[in-house]
């Protein structure tokens, strides 16, 4: 899956063209945002490019404005050549014999893209080119079936059914299958694959790469896994905050990133490979292009920050140093003096090997013991949870990884009492917490002071009409009837998970989501837990953000000997976090061990599934492989 | 960091939402402001005792003496009609408050606690939507005997279930949300919850609901009196008023008119108040 040809970024005669693309909200008082600041670049005929940034970097709007999809209110100015004409200057008429027919697009949630009460035949069928969708029946029929076969459907009966009867990775099949029925000479992706599970997203890549040989069409992937685009893109461009940072051939980017930006956003991600003491990090977050106007963007978060940085808009120019291939686009202007420097840094992180603790901790503060759990839906009955038994130790990490719908959560939501297991037995710290109802009101609030919950969504997991300090507040008061000095308290918490006391007044919605979720953090800290359970907490976040809270989590571990039971879909995030791990898959727990053990030696055939379908894990491990194995 | 940049331009989106129903929320405001200034002190500040009959001069039309004339009875017509403010506006405040107060705690515990309290709770509601409510009302006042205070207190009955039905519908959709959850596994009793977490997300729906409760009330209380259902006859009252000069409306249409268009006025002017309301609370906290 690694990118098979290496081009040069000036492609000499591109299908599109973009050049000086600027994407403007006009504000209500006059005056307008921008949302995209400047991109420019090119997509050659057969060639993969990447769009790779974080949310706010504006690769969604970059791919709308593109196929003229932006929504009321935004405007796009610059140019957009495809085919001789500039695409940007077209009418709504005109864009409908481009969309689909010359560039067809496909959107990352397959849940919604798909009209719910349209059998997937017709709504292939209605996509077809005129002569297709003219003919008979029997032919027509035919050609569905054709269409369903080339994306991997070959059950015919899959044309007969309603999207919402078909699995995630079905849905985003079919929903590929009508991108692709005007057989478009340039497809757009965003995010295709980022709703779906590992195995499944490596299953969907591998199609449009594919799909993309067989018809030589052009492909954008727009994604914020750099993972993802090195396994599938030859070139690559980096977004940040509006306006290209870098462009690069992916393999080449990889293995010598030459913008402080794209450096920091490589070392954020967890090394599928082994495990480091603490993950490099970018501080903060990613600004709004107009807060950045007028100098470098990544000139606030950046370490090699000069004052020259700050000193207009460095342009996205040719790198000429020693070593490096033409063609390379970087806007750092300092380049030529750091460039030392970050190889040094990039040495660092790849070589700071952290050995996990072996062997479990004597005690188990959790102990479930063949938990089952049933759910009723209707006349329907869904096991979640069959027959799953699991320890916990005090002061361990363990991790759970599995699909969705592998009962992960529903686990989680067992022990914190917010579901009650049909059949088994669920003890923490000794109390029989089976029946969360039956127990003792002493017994209850001993099991709330001992294990506590962050969840996955930082956006829905604040009360949004109450400010930081007043939900901080009752978690203190809940416990501790008599507590004093609450506004202290509440202070020191929040310096624990690293912000400013004056963030209590705040309401949650002026907070990003990764201080949405230091705040969710120090909510479960407020009773002092013994054991926290992290349900996905870093999955809804940016990857420079997720490994901020995955240092914090560490930090927090050693300073407070906290334990944590982790769930997460990520391997390479459980093999930096976790020393023990179980596997799950369809309710049951299907392999456990230690981490680094399970990691490197699988045994069931669904583990080693999973970890060969991490993205570009093949290009991710040589460097690090050989030292994770002695 | 980038909600520095975002917030001045949500304050200016809202400010701009204001400034082009300003007129109009202006308009109502003072409208409802004055209703409740002619409430508060009713025939202390009329011009005269609206109860003072003059029959030498019935039916007159307006003039400096008797600004919208006089009625059947050679009562001053403007006089009753700042005195009828207060029934206009005292019946419909406690049935819009009593009714947000029970249906807010009955929404909140058929959404939040489900299961048979929802079931209970919510099958009683269907049986109040099932019944007629006007004729609930004729029926039960026939029986009884009219009465101001008796229509106001079988109204209450009728909007509970409107405002139940509401509350529970928001609660649903709040009580699965992880906040409510990561309260639950604090160990936050469930009175809590729902008072201090759920009802303040909950409460933009609420209120607007309780201003619509507060106009419909409003025509439904005029409508009795107008069938002499409602308050004793001779009370100044815009419903009343309006029944007992329609038999007059070609000789001074004022009479009908005023009390008619009051009403009018005050419900349209709380409703669109109420929406005002909701508008700006929604965006208060959770500006999305």
């Amino acid at each position: 899956m690694t990118a098979s040809t290496t081009g040069t970024v000036s492609t000499a005669d591109p299908v599109l063209d973009v050049t000086g693309l600027r994407v403007t909200r006009a504000r209500p008082g006059g005056g307008a945002d921008t949302i995209v600041s400047s991109v420019s670049m090119s997509l050659g005929a057969g060639e993969t490019i990447g769009i790779v940034g974080e949310s706010g970097s504006g690769k969604s709007m970059t791919a709308k404005a593109i196929t003229g999809l932006l929504p009321p209110g935004l405007t796009a100015h610059g140019e957009v050549r495809y085919g001789g004409r500039n695409l940007l200057e077209l009418r709504e008429k005109q864009w409908r014999a481009v969309r689909g027919r010359e560039i067809g697009m496909i959107l990352q949630d397959p849940f919604t893209m798909l009209n719910p009460v349209v059998r997937c035949g017709q709504i292939i069928a209605e996509s077809l080119p005129g002569e297709a969708r003219r003919a008979g029946r029997a032919q027509r029929r035919a050609e569905v079936a054709r269409r369903l076969a080339e994306v991997g459907i070959r059950d015919e009966s899959v044309a007969h059914r309603y999207p919402f009867q078909l699995s995630g990775g079905m849905r985003q099949r079919v929903a590929i299958a009508a991108a692709l029925a005007r057989d478009p000479r340039v497809l757009i992706a965003d995010e295709p694959s980022t709703a779906l599970d590992v195995a499944t997203q490596r299953e969907i890549l591998a199609l449009i790469q594919q799909i993309q040989r067989a018809h030589g069409m052009s492909v954008i992937m727009i994604t914020h896994d750099l993972r993802v685009a090195f396994a599938v893109c030859e070139r690559v461009y980096v977004l940040y905050a509006g306006s290209l940072v870098e462009a690069a051939p992916a393999a080449e980017l990889r293995d010598e990133p030459l913008h402080p930006y794209s450096q920091g956003l490589l070392l954020s991600e967890p090394p599928a490979g082994h495990r480091v003491r603490e993950l490099a990090v970018i501080p903060g977050s990613v600004p709004s292009p107009d807060q950045v106007a007028g100098s470098c963007t990544f000139a606030p978060r950046c370490a090699w920050a000069a004052p020259q940085c700050r000193q207009g808009t460095p342009p996205l120019a040719e790198v000429e140093l020693p070593g490096v291939v033409p063609g390379r686009l970087s806007a750092c202007v300092r380049l030529p003096e750091i460039r030392a420097e970050m190889m040094l840094a990039r040495e660092r992180a790849g070589r700071e090997q952290h050995q996990a603790v072996a062997g479990r901790a004597e005690t188990a503060l959790i102990s479930v013991r063949d938990a089952r759990k049933v759910f009723q839906q209707g006349s329907r009955a869904v096991t979640a949870l069959d027959g799953v038994s699991l320890d916990v130790g005090d002061g361990e990490s363990v991790g759970i990884v599995g699909e969705s719908g592998s009962g992960k959560t529903t686990l989680a939501r067992l022990l914190i009492g917010l579901e009650r297991a049909t059949e088994g037995q669920v003890t923490i710290d000794g109390i029989p917490a089976t029946d969360w109802p039956a127990l003792s009101g002493g017994d209850r609030r001993r099991l709330r002071g001992t294990v506590q919950i962050v969840f996955q969504d930082p956006y829905s997991s604040l009360n949004p009409m109450r400010s930081i300090g007043w939900t901080l507040a009752e978690a203190i008061t809940t416990h501790d009837r008599r507590a004093r000095n609450v506004p202290a308290r509440v202070g020191d918490l929040l310096a624990s998970v690293g912000l400013p006391a004056s963030y209590a007044q705040r309401k949650p919605f002026a907070l990003s989501g990764g201080e949405r979720q230091r705040v969710a953090i120090a909510r479960a800290l407020a009773v002092r837990p013994r054991l926290l359970i992290c349900d996905e907490p870093v999955s809804a976040l940016d990857v420079s953000v997720q490994a901020q809270i995955l240092n914090l989590l560490t930090a927090l571990r050693a300073e407070r000997r906290i334990g944590y039971l982790f769930i997460t879909h990520d391997l390479s995030i459980v093999r930096q976090i976790t020393d023990y791990l179980y596997v799950m898959r369809h309710g049951r727990v299907v392999e456990s061990g230690p981490t680094e053990g399970v990691l490197t030696s699988p045994r069931d055939a669904y583990t080693i599934k999973l970890i060969e379908s991490v993205p570009g894990r093949q290009a991710l491990t040589p460097r690090s492989a050989t030292t994770s194995r002695e | 960091m980038s909600t520095a940049v975002a917030l001045p331009a949500e304050i200016t989106g809202a400010g701009r939402r204001r400034r082009r129903g300003s007129w109009l929320i202006s308009a109502c405001l003072v409208v409802v402001g004055v209703v409740v200034v002619m409430a508060v002190f009713g025939s202390a500040i009329a011009p005269q005792d609206p109860n003072a009959q003059n029959t030498f001069f019935i039916l007159a039309r307006p003039s400096g003496a008797h600004w919208l004339g006089t009625d059947s009875l050679g009562r001053d017509v403007f006089s009753r009609l700042i005195a009828g403010a207060r029934t206009a506006f005292l019946g419909p405040l406690v049935i819009a408050a009593s009714s947000m107060l029970l249906g807010n705690l009955l929404g909140l515990l058929a959404g939040y606690r489900g299961g048979r309290t929802d079931a209970l709770i919510m099958r009683w509601v269907d049986l109040m939507w099932a019944v007629p409510g006007l004729l609930l009302i004729i029926v039960v006042a026939g029986a009884l005997g009219s009465g101001y205070w008796l229509a106001v207190g079988l109204l209450i009955v009728l909007t509970v279930p409107f405002d139940t039905r509401v509350v529970r519908g928001v609660t649903l959709e709040q009580a699965p949300r992880p906040y409510v959850e990561a309260a639950r596994t604090l160990g936050v009793p469930d009175w809590r919850i729902m008072l201090f977490h759920i009802w303040p997300n909950v409460s933009p729906v609420a209120i607007a609901n309780a201003f619509l409760v507060f106009a419909g009330s409003l025509t439904s209380l005029a409508g009795l009196s107008f069938l002499g259902l409602g308050v004793a006859p001779g009370t100044p009252d815009w419903g009343l008023m309006l029944s007992e000069g329609l038999q007059d409306l070609f000789v001074n249409p004022i009479a009908v008119l005023a009390p008619g268009v009051m009403i009018v006025l005050t419900a349209t002017s709380m409703n669109l108040i109420g929406d005002w309301l909701q508008e700006r609370l929604s965006s208060k906290g959770a500006a999305r």
